[in-house]
């Protein structure tokens, strides 16, 4: 046994697979811990805001202020109000407005801004142009409001009593403040999604969930195939053509019709977690009962089952001592494979909208349909979707790497 | 003075392990087969036997590794021959093998016929499928096989049957000399027997020139070839006719194997059977002196300093050990007064 | 082919066995739903309506027209009759159209995309696995890594990568739909294109899964049969290697056609959650609507209908393998 688990641990794949797969573990039991929000709290009011770290401005307006002068302050500044794109439109209003085009160099900022300033009015009626594009422009000169100024901003407080706004402090353009000294900072390292969840920490807890429905999944569906792959290939006769008549049906009519066709039938509102791993559980076992059954088959007449045999055992145990050893090896591939099975099955029905219930507990496969049925892949907000997706394909490869890895283990004549 | 038909010198064959360690397996042997003689060669599993026959055919494929040694069949030394010669014109031409489980030497999904074809149009690709069905008919029927076979897939027939039909596609190109490894083994008795029969009447008719018969069942081969060389090891321990091997060994191996055989005969029960306690060397470190001292009921001291070579006693007849003939004899015989 | 006819007959038998039991599966399977789907439909035409028996009476026609007040067991032959007949009642999220019609296209967009790509999949995967273990080193070395990690990866995950990567990021090819969204299906060139380039990246998503999974398979077969007894002794016997090479695939690709035969499920199932991916209008998307919609019927043809395209793929698998392998003819024939 002990040469066994150093084996195991020798292969390359399932080192590797297994690195994976207990770093994702880790991950979902150590970050609820040092980050304990709640999953399916809404705190954004809007949806799919960026991945970013995300100030408060009030507490950092009322953080203390710490001056420094760094040279491309004023340059970023104004790069990030006017953007090349902003450059170019802002060229294209002059010129249909009737400047020149060779006067216009928009690298230049302050003469764009100036003759800018000097021609733009939101009133002119220019030829071509859109209500919509108009309101652009509108609110691109307002965006360009005090642009090269390098006054400060003035911060006033309304009077309770008069009603006046009363000058409270200036933030210079010098001004900064220390994150760490703000009391309101939250990263949202994934975003928000459509419902204005975190994402980060909804994903989290969602591998947490399909993790667990996929280990409940994937035992139950080993047990139902271990059993019967047992029975069948050791009591043989009538139960074994029944239990493979049945398999047979199961093999052919694909898993996922049925599980689809089970879950639709029970209804949204039955539908736990847990119920979920079970319907999973129920429809999967398929191909371990087979692989069992094979191998029992070719168990069950060796000598040392025939010796027990003789000896007045009984079918039970028999099939405990003699035979459960034996075939241990194939029961640990046959569960690992299970359990990805099931994850990515209960991922499957998530998406499809027939998972557990919505309003519960996140999966991953809910995470996905929410990201299908909002649209995010085309309206490119890939964090609420991309994430998901690589969590679950990784769950998945890191199982199933160490599944290979073990059966080179097992089986001598597929190593390399 | 017959015709040498298989000549070998020092072979040495070596497998190539993961870890780049070199296990030599066939430990520079030498032996020499006349026309018209059949060669026995007895010794327990992982002697090198098999491996040996391997290397007489040329057949080499990683990590099985030829290290040196020349190997001359009817004059031509195949040692330096280009593969692609060795290919058209040695193998099935001139020396032939029958592998070990010949039963899974067949395609399953080939037919006989098929797999003849193949086996004749790749030494000569002028021959029609007609031709190639009437010599294999041919072969077939004198040999006691019926021609249906030649229609038949492996799966179609029973395993004394493919082993007799392994035989005949062996044969086909009438090669000179025919290597059976462990022919009999997987068989019945009844089998065994018409395998026996059948290898021996290929010699008669002079189908074969040379027969080599591999198996680690010695009282076979008293009846069936005409010397023996036991190997241990990687190495001959003894050579001789089958007459010499069998009734006086001299190499303590040799005579331990005799020991073991029951041999159904008056005052068997008063005997004791002997079994050669122990197992053989791990080759990846071969010992420094004799092989066989771990096990050996007559080691002294002298044995584990050098390596032993092979003692010539005349006439063909060799053995490797540090004592002489007359010595091993009279301990042979002092232990059988001893027993009896 | 007197051989041939137990073996076909066998195979037969069973292909309708299982197309009972699938036909009995999605007939009663939704049905056990709780709650009345005439009711909700009724609830969505009566919107507006006080008329407590004008409802009443909507809600009766309906009933009868959906047939749900009838017994189970008769409502079952009703849908086989009229599944035969090519009717599949009406669609309860679509109505008033056909559950039929809107299947019809669906299909074919569906079979267009899963057959060529899975075949084109399964030759790739087995020739690549197949010169894996032929050539061994550093084409094997390659090859088998990135194998197990493309096998690995579920279908939709493939296709969500390919989706980002060239049609986000890269914005090579469109990322959803069977063709562009302002085109009318007719025979134009145009159109034409316009259904190529929407097809690559569902087809490739399927293909590069399907190659993973094969190669894998193909080796390991490929390697046990170049280590069997009949290739030394073949080439024992002065064959040719590149002959000797012919035999060992054709043995080795034996098992892998049954291993098709029994992952053409799995497959199909895969290849259907890329359609959704993509939102490409075939079976899988169809199959999502309905279930949006709580639309049973359009779910249980929907369902149906896959299964019966994977029990017929099944089917013909088999008995392509009965006629491919000597051995079931010659097992047959005594």
């Amino acid at each position: 046994m002990k040469h066994t688990i150093r084996q195991v641990f020798h292969s390359g794949k399932f080192v590797f697979g297994f690195s994976i797969f207990a770093a994702m573990v880790l991950l979902v039991i150590i970050y609820p811990l040092i980050f304990p929000y709640e999953p399916l709290e809404i705190i954004s009011q809007g949806t799919f805001f960026e991945p970013g770290i995300y100030v408060n401005v009030y507490d950092s307006i009322g953080s203390r202020p710490y001056t420094l002068n760094l040279d491309d302050a004023a340059i970023n500044r104004i790069a990030g109000k006017l953007g090349d794109k902003e450059r170019q439109d802002m060229k294209v209003w002059l010129v249909a407005y009737g400047v020149p085009e060779n006067e216009i160099d928009i690298a230049d900022t302050e003469q764009l801004l100036n003759l800018w300033g000097t021609h733009y009015d939101p009133k002119k009626n220019i030829a071509g142009l859109t209500n919509a594009q108009r309101n652009y422009y509108i609110r691109l000169d307002a965006s360009l409001d005090g642009l090269l100024s390098t006054e400060g901003v003035i911060i006033a407080v309304k009077n309770t009593d008069t009603g006046d706004l009363e000058e409270k402090r200036i933030v210079a353009q010098s001004d900064y403040v220390n994150i760490g000294q703000v009391a309101n900072v939250r990263v949202l390292p994934l975003g928000t999604d459509n419902f204005g969840r975190d994402v980060l920490t909804e994903m989290v807890k969602a591998t947490a969930v399909s993790l667990q429905i996929g280990f409940v999944g994937g035992i139950i569906a080993t047990s139902i195939g271990l059993t019967l792959g047992l029975l069948a290939g050791y009591i043989g006769g009538l139960v074994d053509d029944v239990i493979m008549f049945f398999t047979n049906l199961f093999t052919v009519i694909p898993s996922f019709v049925l599980l689809i066709l089970i879950s639709f039938s029970i209804g949204q509102e039955r539908r736990g977690a847990t119920t979920v791993a079970v319907v999973i559980g129920f429809t999967s076992w398929i191909w371990t009962a087979r692989a069992v059954r094979a191998q029992v088959i070719s168990l069950r007449n060796r000598d040392h089952v025939n010796l027990s045999k003789l000896s007045g055992h009984s079918i039970a145990y028999i099939i405990l001592a003699d035979i459960l050893p034996y075939i241990a090896s194939y029961v640990v591939m046959a569960l690992i494979l299970q359990i990805s099975t099931a994850i990515i099955a209960e991922a499957s029905l998530s998406i499809l909208g027939l998972g557990p219930k919505t309003s519960q507990v996140p999966t991953l496969g809910l995470m996905m349909n929410w990201a299908m049925i909002y649209q995010a892949h085309i309206l490119g907000k890939w964090w609420a979707y991309f994430p998901v997706v690589v969590t679950i394909a990784l769950v998945a490869f890191s199982m199933n790497l160490m599944n290979t890895g073990l059966d080179q283990v097992f089986n001598p004549a597929l190593r390399e | 003075m017959s015709n040498v038909m298989l000549e070998v010198r020092d072979i040495t064959t070596k497998y190539i392990t993961r870890f780049r360690e070199n296990i030599y397996a066939v430990d520079h042997v030498s032996l020499k087969i006349d026309e018209g003689k059949s060669l026995g060669i007895a010794g327990e599993s992982g002697c090198g036997k098999s491996t040996l026959a391997l290397s007489l055919m040329g057949y080499y494929f990683p990590p099985l590794h030829y290290t040196c040694g020349e190997i001359i069949i009817d004059g031509r030394n195949t040692s330096g021959m280009d593969p692609d010669d060795v290919r058209k014109s040695i193998l099935g031409t001139e020396i032939s093998y029958i592998p070990q489980a010949a039963m899974n030497a067949l395609n399953p999904t080939q037919k006989i016929i098929n797999f003849i074809e193949d086996v004749v149009q790749a030494h000569d690709p002028y021959q029609t499928k007609k031709q190639i069905y009437e010599l294999a008919r041919g072969c077939f029927e004198s040999l006691g096989l019926p021609a249906e076979v030649l229609q038949k897939y492996p799966v179609e027939l029973s395993g004394g049957m493919k082993q007799r039909t392994v035989i005949a596609t062996s044969v086909i190109l009438l090669p000179k000399i025919l290597i059976a490894d462990e022919p009999s083994s997987a068989l019945d008795v009844t089998s065994q027997k018409m395998v026996i029969k059948m290898l021996k009447h290929l010699m008669e008719n002079s189908f074969i020139k040379s027969l080599i018969f591999i198996t680690h069942e010695l009282p076979l081969l008293y009846n069936v070839v005409d010397d023996i060389m036991v190997m241990y090891a990687g190495q001959i321990v003894e050579k001789g006719t089958a007459e010499e091997v069998v009734f006086d060994p001299l190499h303590p191996y040799a005579k331990g194997l005799m020991g073991s055989i029951i041999v159904p005969e008056e005052g068997l029960r008063a005997c004791k059977l002997t079994a050669i306690p122990g197992v053989p060397p791990n080759l990846k470190n071969p010992p420094s002196g004799c092989r066989f001292a771990e096990r050996c009921k007559y080691v002294r001291s002298a044995c584990w300093a050098s390596s032993v070579s092979l003692r010539e006693a005349g006439r063909g007849r060799a053995y490797r050990c540090i004592l002489s003939e007359q010595e091993l004899r009279d301990t042979y015989q002092r232990e059988g007064q001893q027993n009896a | 082919m007197k051989g041939y006819q137990r073996y076909f007959l066998n195979k037969l038998g069973w292909f309708l066995v299982t197309l009972v039991c699938a036909f009995v599966l999605n007939f009663t399977l939704p049905r056990l739903m709780p709650g009345d789907p005439v009711a909700a439909i009724v609830a969505r035409m009566a919107q507006g309506m006080s008329d407590a028996t004008g409802v009443q009476a909507i809600y009766e026609q309906y009933t009868e027209l959906f047939g749900t007040n009838r017994p189970l067991i008769v409502q079952f032959f009703i849908y086989v009759r009229n599944v035969f007949r090519g009717d599949f009642g009406f669609s309860f999220s679509m109505y008033p159209r056909t559950v039929a019609d809107v299947l019809k296209s669906a299909i074919v967009w569906t079979v267009a995309l899963q057959l060529p790509a899975i075949i084109v999949g399964w030759l790739i995967g087995n020739t690549l696995g197949a010169l894996a273990a032929y050539l061994k080193g550093g084409f094997d070395k390659i090859l088998m890594p990135v194998s197990i990690f493309m096998s690995n990866f579920p279908a939709f995950g493939m296709a969500v990568i390919l989706l980002v990567v060239f049609g986000g990021a890269l914005e090579w090819l469109p990322t959803s739909g069977g063709y562009g969204y302002d085109m009318i299906p007719n025979f134009s060139w145009e159109f034409i294109w316009s259904v190529i380039v929407h097809y690559q990246l569902p087809f490739w998503s399927i293909v590069a899964v399907a190659i993973g999974g094969q190669a894998i398979g193909m080796r390991s077969m490929a390697i046990y049969e170049l280590n069997a007894d009949y290739v030394k002794y073949a080439r024992f016997m002065g064959i040719k290697d590149r002959k000797i090479i012919g035999y060992v695939f054709r043995n080795a690709m034996l098992p892998q056609i049954t291993g098709l035969a029994l992952a053409i499920g799995t497959m199909v199932g895969g290849a259907l959650f890329v359609e959704i991916v993509f939102s490409y209008p075939g079976l899988g998307f169809t199959l999502l609507n309905g279930v949006m919609g709580q639309d049973y019927p359009l779910i249980s043809a929907s369902t149906l209908i896959i299964t019966l395209m994977v029990l017929s793929a099944n089917f013909a698998i088999e008995i392509l393998y009965g006629v491919i392998d000597p051995r079931i003819k010659a097992a047959q024939a005594d």
